[in-house]
């Protein structure tokens, strides 16, 4: 099958491409070379005027595995009240919007021209579970970042000085046994140390048992993502999340990285300072320069938009403590398989609470003040922060200075005066948030093949309308395919597709598996064997699709 | 004969991957686990009937097939129960339960819905089994011994001895319930037990709301017993309870529940305490993961207009064989099927050696998930999905496999739809 798309403007910033006009070709899955004169291709689609974009990918959005399976239960009130009907197609049906059903969830995604969305917090004892839900998400690519850094045997190798080699070992044999993309620390130690009754654990504080500080915790992790050779820098999530001040423990963070690349998710919740009456402020300005001057180093925003939410997070430890201001107030904690834990509470952000309001100002603060959009990533921390179905309306706030003034406006008086946000010009250009949303997502995850329109890309692509609000441009694509098939058209579904889950390999010492078994048997009562995902097992045996490691050393 | 070790379980929900399985030409028998069931259940003959039966008369899986579609196109109030099938199975269930607007719900849910109604009203603080062997220090059990349902549980996860509890000691406490001869036996000198002093049965709503009062400060001194309870939960570490909700006797179990999880948070307000509600045996956590991923909502839940329509009281398979005029019943773990009484069809698929009175309108013999096929089940803490493998081709195709192929003869009948460009 040849589809040629004519005459669109292609915004494809990884080859170089920021709005000129040019026929795209798609054969079978693949983007294809221009066939030259006397080509005849079974379709063709008048796209003069049209802007077209790779498929967006979003680097972090919690879609599935335990964790969001228990938040759709909690959320059962959503769920009555949003409820939908299959597509003609055969998918599409579900409901929810903050935890939406797997076939919902591929649904909204392409709808809104994404085509892969990966899970950050994916537990090695939960992650066949996740594969099972990211198997049932229809339409969109995905993968799992494995969690790292609150399990007892890492924490073992660490206290016992086990050594960097047998640390990188026992990560690699974890990402092969759990099919994961990449390596996330959530809270390192933090959540471990919870089993043992701390409530806090700073950066520099010896965890209860271990004696292993969250530093220890992270540059060894670091190092091993590095040495390994993972795409993906380690995916960190740091101490403190919530907590008044705690740019400042982010700010150590980025030094405890010390040269190594790291990506720090989520950082809006890490970037609050103690200034005010309320104790509360924002810390943007300060960590937005440090990450300026760190280029090893990327971030995701984990933006906050306003109205009812949940959310989910293996930091057991923060969520336990922001467990009082639930809403509806209901909450649930776990701990799991010595292994990590999950939180799930629901909240209600309002433009009239200081906090909330100021929340919302500090990401959009973040957006505006970190000039990089290579190393800057579009994510609500889907649920956290909000459903990802707010993207539209946030890129409309960093593309629109006028829109973001008027609703800065309409937040409590008194967050204004505690931000730089009124006073900042910038508005993201079409192309930067090509990067932001297309190529860099690629880039950072490794996936050579997604996020451009270079021929041999996978195909797929997204069609937009040029219009100056660009809520409605960004919410209602005119066509999007997946893998060369046209799966939305005006913003409805029309045929089905699958997407494939990314997988790494790096190799490792066997050695490792004889400490790993005994682990295994006498702690979690399960064998290598019965713990082990096997390639079948993946997409109904479709297997995963690889991404190439390549071994580093530590300069 | 060959010998097949670390053979996974998938019967009761507690994961046990070191069952031995000895094969030969007749068929597999387990080695002796000390599990009943999974003693009993793993024993299959290789021969055994593999075809499928209309009204009792024996016919070609295709003819069957197309009859199950034929009867499931045109039922006006299905119900798809039983649901005691792998992940693919449930999913493949839930197809075709949008499909045909029916309504889906598993044999052994009540246990899990005195639970579910409390997590999704109040939430709950949790654990999961390998955290309660190597964590917990005080075990309180609360209700009957769950060992009755999960035949190894103690072996497994309470008697080895913890790894991060200081000096490695660690209680159990039954709090309205007595211990079972093997539980004594294998739990040795660690057994206490409270609340049976003067009632062999005692009300356990009553026992717990004692204990909360004791943790709150306000206990009578009469009660000096509850008040030490209270005191070592208090003092523990990590304490852990453990219940089995469909276990509990008499009126609105769930309040019980939801009282413990309310006792749970107390106590984990300053130390560690987390509840283990345990249910599920045939894959029924599965079976509700399936349905909330796919559906947001857990079991009993129907299809409205192709809309998933949750109602808990409503959509109990009991209840709705009631108005059923079609009932797609599966079992595949088990040659049991419970008694029901429905004025409808049923169409039933199950293992072949299943014994049933009356003779279903259709029976269509599966396999069994762990035996005939590969196939995931969740254990019964919730989280850990296990995949169980094949040891035997008796030439049984799994749940997944009939219902895809009724699902094609569905559409294939229904080619007068609109295809909408799909």
């Amino acid at each position: 099958m040849l589809t040629k798309l004519a005459g669109g403007r292609l915004f494809d910033p990884a080859n170089g491409r920021h709005g000129e006009v040019a026929d795209l070709w798609l054969r079978d899955d693949r983007i294809a070379a221009d066939p030259g004169p006397g080509a005849a291709p079974d379709a063709t689609y008048d796209l003069t005027g049209k802007v077209v974009m790779a498929g967006a990918i979003d680097i972090h959005s919690h879609i599935a595995g335990g964790k969001v399976n228990l938040a759709r239960l909690l959320m059962g009130e959503e769920h009555e009240h949003h409820r939908f009907a299959g597509s003609a197609c055969g998918c599409g049906g579900g409901s929810g919007l903050a935890t939406p059903s797997t076939h919902t969830t591929g649904a909204r995604y392409i709808e809104m021209g994404f085509t892969a969305a990966f899970e950050p917090a994916m537990l090695g004892s939960n992650a066949r579970h996740a594969h099972m839900e990211m198997g049932d998400i229809p339409y969109i690519d995905t993968g799992g970042y494995l969690v790292l850094g609150s399990d007892d045997f890492l924490l073992d190798l660490i206290a016992t000085n086990a050594g960097q080699a047998a640390i990188n070992d026992y990560v690699a044999w974890m990402l092969t046994a759990t099919q994961s993309l990449a390596v996330k620390v959530v809270n390192p130690g933090g959540i471990n140390a919870f089993k043992f009754n701390a409530r806090s654990l700073d950066l520099d504080e010896p965890g209860p048992y271990y004696g292993v500080t969250p530093r220890s915790v992270l540059t060894v992790l670091a190092r091993a993502v590095y040495e390994l050779g993972l795409p993906h820098p380690l995916h960190v999530h740091g101490c403190n999340l919530g907590v008044p001040g705690n740019v400042a423990t982010t700010l150590d963070t980025i030094q405890a990285a010390s040269g190594l690349p790291m990506h720090m998710t989520h950082i809006q919740f890490h970037s609050y300072d103690t200034e005010g009456d309320r104790k509360f402020s924002s810390g943007a300005a300060a960590l937005a320069e440090a990450v300026n001057r760190t280029p090893t180093l990327s971030v995701d925003i984990g933006q906050v938009m306003f109205g009812q939410t949940v959310t989910a997070s293996a930091d057991t430890m923060a969520q336990r403590r922001t467990a009082p201001l639930a809403h509806p107030r209901k909450w649930l904690a776990m701990d799991i398989e010595c292994d990590a834990g999950c939180g799930v509470v629901p909240f209600r952000y309002r433009d009239n609470s200081y906090v909330n309001a100021l929340q919302w100002a500090i990401g959009l603060e973040l957006f505006l003040l970190l000039d990089d959009p290579w190393r800057v990533f579009l994510t609500t921390d889907h649920p956290n922060g909000a459903p990802f179905t707010f993207y539209p309306e946030l890129i409309r706030l960093l593309m629109d200075r006028d829109y973001r003034l008027a609703k800065l406006a309409e937040i409590h008086p008194d967050a204004p005066a505690h931000t730089t946000l009124g006073s900042i010009t910038r508005e993201y250009t079409l192309a930067e948030i090509a990067v932001m949303t297309r190529a860099a997502p690629s880039r950072i995850l490794g996936l050579a093949d997604r996020g451009h329109l270079a021929p041999g890309a996978s195909a797929d692509v997204t069609v937009y309308t040029d219009r100056p609000d660009r809520r409605a441009m960004f919410e209602r694509p005119d066509l999007v395919f997946k893998s060369g098939r046209l799966v939305v058209r005006d913003g409805t579904l029309v045929a089905m597709a699958q997407g494939c889950t990314h997988v790494v390999r790096p190799g490792f010492d066997d050695l490792i598996e004889r400490r790993i078994a005994r682990h295994f048997d006498e702690r979690l009562g399960l064998s290598l064997k019965h713990f082990r995902i096997r390639d079948e097992e993946i997409r109904h045996g479709a297997g995963p699709l690889l991404h190439p490691c390549r071994r580093r050393e530590v300069p | 004969m060959t010998f097949h070790p670390e053979i996974l379980c998938p019967f009761c929900g507690l994961g046990c991957g070191d069952i031995g399985i000895d094969r030969d030409d007749s068929g597999i028998a387990p080695r002796p686990s000390g599990c009943p069931q999974a003693d009993r259940l793993f024993r299959r003959p290789m021969a055994v009937a593999t075809d499928a039966r209309m009204a009792g008369t024996p016919v070609a899986m295709d003819r069957a097939i197309a009859e199950a579609a034929r009867l499931l196109g045109a039922a006006r109030a299905p119900l798809i129960a039983g649901l005691a099938t792998d992940v693919e199975g449930v999913l493949a269930a839930l197809t075709l339960a949008a499909r045909i607007g029916a309504t889906v719900d598993h044999e052994r849910s009540d246990a899990l819905f005195r639970n579910l109604a409390v997590l999704r009203r109040f939430g709950w603080s949790v654990t999961t089994l390998a955290e309660l062997r190597n964590r917990c220090d005080l075990v309180l059990v609360v209700g009957p011994d769950p060992a009755a349902a999960f035949p190894r549980l103690w072996e497994r996860w309470v008697a080895p001895a913890p790894a991060f509890v200081p000096g490695g000691g660690r209680s159990v406490v039954f709090l309205g319930g007595k211990p079972l001869p093997e539980t004594v036996q294998c739990l040795a000198g660690q057994i206490e037990t409270q609340g049976m002093e003067t009632d062999p049965q005692p009300d356990l709503a009553t026992l717990v709301t004692r204990l909360r009062t004791a943790l709150a400060g306000r206990t009578a001194s009469s009660d000096a017993r509850m008040a030490e309870l209270a005191a070592r939960l208090r003092a523990a570490r990590y304490a852990v309870v453990v219940w089995a909700a469909g276990l509990f006797n008499g009126p609105q179990p769930d309040l019980i529940v939801e009282a413990l999880a309310r006792l749970v948070r107390t106590v984990d307000g300053t130390t560690r305490c987390a509840g283990l509600p345990l249910s599920g045996a045939d894959n029924l956590i599965g079976a509700n993961q399936a349905c909330t991923w796919r559906t947001g909502f857990p079991l009993r839940t129907g299809f409205d207009a192709g809309a998933p329509l949750h109602d808990p009281d409503r959509f109990d398979w009991r209840a709705r064989l009631r108005d059923a005029d079609v009932t797609l019943w599966i079992s595949a773990f088990r040659p049991e099927v419970p008694e029901f009484g429905t004025s409808g069809s049923v169409i039933m698929l199950a293992p072949p050696e299943t014994a049933i009175a009356p003779e279903p309108a259709l029976f269509i013999p599966v396999g069994t998930p762990g035996i005939d096929h590969a196939g995931d089940v969740f254990r019964a803490d919730s989280v850990v999905a296990l995949h169980a493998g094949a040891l035997i081709d008796r030439g049984l195709p799994s749940v997944a496999d009939v219902i895809g192929r009724m699902l094609a003869a569905l559409e294939q009948s229904a080619d007068t739809r609109e295809k909408a460009g799909c």
